[in-house]
């Protein structure tokens, strides 16, 4: 198939979905384009932590005065993806109070509000935090869900004229006389070819950054780093709760939605596809959370997943744009002789409409059009409408009700109305894609039971094609990579049950 | 109280042990915090569904290996192998020589402990609990091959009258039947696995748009239900001879429930087992129940052993709990059959695995690490399920040196080392055969 567009956004995570929805608000035609599922990379494998900035406010103001910046627009735009459960940073016996100090003096000086705390007042709000705790103090953390903010952003530059075009890889660029053409690109899935003619391209693709530049015989200074979490079963905190001392692993505990998440380690990796929770990371996590919030040190975890950060080695040739220590946007025209492609790398989640509006405004320089980004005004579409757990209560106490039907994910509570309805809209083409876009199998037994429904469904109403066992074996499988780090205790009981009905009872 | 025997678990082991030392007119009292796996998993007897492949009887030759290469939901031995010659005891020739070969290579094994004749026994003395009409059977004397509710084929030794004419399914013989609201058997998905036809029937008696298979098995238990069931099953029959339904053909009477299905739908009927709960499962746990105490079992179902109280390598008593009083009961021998970490058997935590109430040594993987292979399929069966307690030739429990722990307890079922039931698809048999052979002993040894 042959498109034209203007500009060719490659991969799509939080930044190319941003991008994509900044460019098309501002009239310009663009084709976003997608490997595997919109936040396969580190846009889907994140703390879902909405940064107030006070993590960096000591170590780097600048990143910490974005953050800060985007937390209000992102408050603003995209409330529905948000829960406002404030922060704490909390200082232990064995942290000094002198950081604690310069952390109010820092926050202060980047724009973050903040109100300090007595133990006590601390423990009357969050009163699972160890009794052992000297102080806190209050942050405007919160706690996002990057699926729902990438769905938005697709969604509002969907309405806008952008396309998608997902499960397709590009295959070679299209250069000539030193600028960007455009690129091949086959679908992976059922496998058709695009040639799409663009004058501009912009790599997106984070931690990929280097494996899409090897298309154009390009190579830039990226280092990968492992981040690892775990998710417990039940939610232990009310907010964010943080450690108040220099950054380091395991100081990060994010309430989200009925589970927390424990956080992180930093793990230099070779691997930008490949890689594991390993069990010093689990203990590490358990050990240093566990100093903050004691009950996790006997609480069930369901899950262990990693993501890959891409970390810009800043210090390159010429032509770099560096916009803020936090990411760095790399023009290729003036640092390598190819004009009009375009790699937007490093960065956070938070930070992604910035990171968005700096790449959409170098674009727009170089056509030589001048709109302005309205990213931050504008609010984005809600795209599912059961995202909180007491609307799904709410749901449950009403049968017969359009999106009705039996409740196929006992865990979170998903009934088959709205999964069919998810079906139904999307053209969707893997069973990923369905689990992005879905709180099923994100609960208690990681799938065990509903994946098994959720292709029972499919049959029912005709939209299965291939193999479902073959499916349903090959997210087993990929399951198996979330569990197995953390099966001990209760999870270990639940596995030994889920093994007796897929290699026992269904004979797999 | 004082028993002679008392046996804590109330699975399959349990049971079976229970019925066996209760025919020996032995005074005894079972204990169990739930009904087991029966009513979880357990659907038909599983003997030893991984049989080994191409049984030459050349004694000098070496022993076959099991067919790891078969793929997944495909029997590793090719139907109709084992069919020809005299049945030895109530076993096929085929499955006898499967297991002889099996102990033999594995000495280790519960089943090399229990030994063949006492397994033909105990398989015996399980069929006769259930005489016609709701009888188990072999087909063909050895394994057999039973459609599952993700459409595959499963291998397995006895199996349930209401099952039998879901064996040698054929390409296009079955109208697979599902219900609408019953979320855990989905017809189409089954039919397009097998090759047949699946049909999804409206059922005006959900509560909030659900419906469970046990509900669901008491609705087939009416007969104005089953005469509306029936009826619309024949309307959607085209040419096929066999229906097939998900294992909920009631509770109880479950052969009238088949038998008259078939004679209003005019084809033959036969369940599918499925998801959880296990309704076969729970009519073989009713039956023993109901047969247990009618002998003048004590039968304390829901109830937890909190403690066991030892006097060097002897039990003496156990403390059960039963809010807000401890009861306490005494043996002359005693039998764990508690299973594995679902009863809480055996219990992990992040760094090992123990036993709760004896404290038996339990032999495992030297660190959590190697409980688990890295892949879920490919690495199975993985370690960790060859952990469990080891026992010496008369299933008494030993520790690591072999040296006897515990003179007067016995241990029974899955609990026990050195299988992995799920890969060899052994876990009834295990159960029913190792349940047998405790009784068998502690009687024996007790005088």
């Amino acid at each position: 198939m042959d498109i034209q567009t203007e500009v060719l956004i490659v991969g799509g995570g939080a930044t190319g979905g941003g991008i994509a929805r900044d460019l098309s608000l501002r009239g310009i035609p663009c084709i976003l384009i997608e490997k595997g599922d919109l936040t396969s990379g580190a846009s889907g494998r994140n703390h879902g932590l909405l940064h107030s900035g006070g993590r960096y406010a000591v170590s780097d103001p600048e990143a910490a005065r974005e953050c800060i910046s985007e937390n209000k627009f992102l408050r603003r735009i995209a409330s529905h993806c948000i829960e406002e459960t404030g922060g704490l940073f909390i200082s232990l016996p064995e942290d000094s109070l002198d950081f604690r100090d310069r952390f109010l003096q820092a926050c202060e000086k980047t724009g973050i509000p903040t109100t300090p705390l007595s133990r006590d007042e601390a423990l009357e709000l969050e009163p699972e935090l160890t009794p052992d705790l000297l102080s806190a103090v209050k942050v405007p953390d919160g706690a996002i869900n990057p699926f729902e903010l990438v769905l938005g952003n697709v969604k509002d530059a969907e309405k806008h004229g952008a396309k998608f075009i997902l499960h397709t890889e590009v295959t070679s660029l299209l250069m000539d006389g030193g600028k960007i053409k455009g690129a091949w690109a086959k679908d992976l899935i059922n496998g058709e070819e695009y040639l799409i003619h663009a004058p501009y391209l912009v790599n997106a693709t984070g931690a990929w950054a280097n494996q899409f530049l090897k298309l154009a015989d390009l190579h830039i200074d990226l280092a990968l780093s492992k981040g690892s979490m775990l998710i417990t079963n039940q939610r232990l905190n009310h907010r964010v709760i943080n450690r108040c001392r220099p950054s380091s692993d395991g100081d990060i505990i994010v309430p989200n939605d009925t589970v927390s998440i424990l956080g992180t380690t930093s793990v230099r990796s070779e691997e930008v596809e490949s890689f594991e929770v390993t069990p010093s990371e689990v203990a590490l996590l358990i050990k240093e959370t566990g100093k903050m919030v004691p009950a996790i040190r006997g609480t069930r975890l369901i899950r262990a997943y990693a993501g890959i950060r891409p970390l810009f080695q800043f210090g390159g040739k010429g032509g770099d744009r560096e916009i803020s220590r936090g990411f760095t946007l790399i023009d290729h025209g003036k640092r390598d002789g190819l004009q009009n492609l375009i790699t937007i790398t490093g960065g956070k989640l938070v930070t992604y409409r910035l990171m968005a509006e700096k790449t959409s405004a170098l674009i727009c320089q170089k056509m030589g059009i001048d709109v302005p980004c309205s990213t931050h005004l504008k609010p984005l579409p809600g795209v599912s409408e059961s995202l909180k757990l007491k609307d799904r209560l709410k749901k449950i106490g009403q049968p017969f009700s359009a999106d009705g039907g039996e409740i196929l994910c006992d865990c979170e509570l998903i009934r088959r109305g709205e999964v069919e309805g998810i079906l139904k809209e999307e053209k969707l083409k893997a069973l990923q894609d369905i689990l992005h876009r879905t709180r099923l199998a994100k609960g208690t037994c990681q799938g065990g039971f509903c994946v098994y429904r959720l292709l029972g469904v499919l049959h029912d109403l005709k939209m299965m094609e291939k193999d479902s066992n073959k499916i349903l074996k090959g997210f087993l499988e990929e399951r198996w990579k979330g569990i197995r780090p953390v099966l001990w205790g209760t999870s270990l009981k639940e596995e030994e049950l889920i093994e007796n009905i897929y290699k026992g009872i269904f004979n797999f | 109280m004082h028993y002679d025997l008392i046996i804590i678990g109330m699975g399959l082991s349990g049971l079976m042990a229970a019925k066996t030392a209760a025919e020996a007119g032995q005074k005894i009292l079972i204990i169990g915090k739930g009904m087991g796996s029966l009513s979880l998993f357990s659907n038909t007897i599983d003997v030893l569904g991984s049989l080994p492949k191409a049984m030459k009887m050349e004694p000098h030759k070496q022993a076959p290996d099991v067919d790891t290469k078969a793929r997944r939901g495909e029997h590793p031995v090719s139907e109709g192998q084992f069919t020809h010659g005299q049945g030895s005891g109530s076993l096929g020739t085929g499955m006898s020589d499967g297991l002889s070969q099996w102990i033999k290579d594995r000495p280790k094994h519960p089943y090399s402990k229990v030994g063949l004749d006492r397994i033909e026994e105990a398989l015996s003395s399980f069929t006769s609990l259930f005489p016609p009409p709701y009888s188990f059977q072999a087909v063909a004397n050895g394994n057999c091959l039973i459609p599952t509710g993700a459409g595959t084929l499963r291998p397995t030794y006895l199996i349930p009258i209401t099952m039998v004419a879901g064996t040698s399914l054929k390409k296009g013989d079955a109208l697979i039947v599902g219900f609408k609201g019953f979320k855990d058997f989905y017809a189409d998905y089954v039919a397009d696995q097998l090759n047949c036809r699946g049909v999804t029937l409206s059922l005006s008696e959900t509560f909030r748009e659900e419906i469970t298979a046990t509900a669901l098995a008491r609705l087939m238990e009416r007969e104005s239900f089953r005469e509306t069931i029936g009826r619309a099953i024949k309307e959607k029959i085209y040419g096929e001879t066999r229906v097939g339904l998900p294992a909920l053909l009631g509770v109880k009477e479950s052969w009238k429930v088949k038998k008259e299905l078939e004679e209003i739908i005019g084809a033959e009927v036969f369940e599918i087992p499925t998801l959880p709960p296990s309704v076969p499962g729970l009519r073989i746990f009713n039956r023993f129940k109901e047969w247990l105490i009618q002998k003048g079992v004590t039968f304390l179902l829901g109830y937890s052993v909190s403690k066991a109280t030892l006097k060097g390598k002897r039990c003496e008593r156990i403390d059960v709990f039963n809010p807000p009083i401890f009861n306490s009961y005494s043996a002359d021998r005693y039998i764990l059959a508690t299973g594995r970490f679902i009863g809480g058997g055996l219990v992990a935590d992040d760094e090992k695995i123990f036993e709760p109430i004896f404290n038996l040594p339990v032999i495992q993987p030297q660190s959590r690490e190697e409980w688990f292979g890295k892949s879920f399929f490919n690495d199975s069966p993985h370690p960790v399920h060859q952990a469990g307690i080891l026992t010496d030739s008369s299933l008494r429990p030993i520790d690591e040196k072999g040296e006897s722990v515990l003179e007067n307890v016995w241990v029974a079922g899955s609990i026990l080392a050195d299988h992995h039931s799920v890969d060899e698809k052994s876990r009834e048999g295990i159960e029913i055969t190792t349940g047998y052979a405790t009784a068998k002993q502690a009687i024996e040894h007790g005088a």
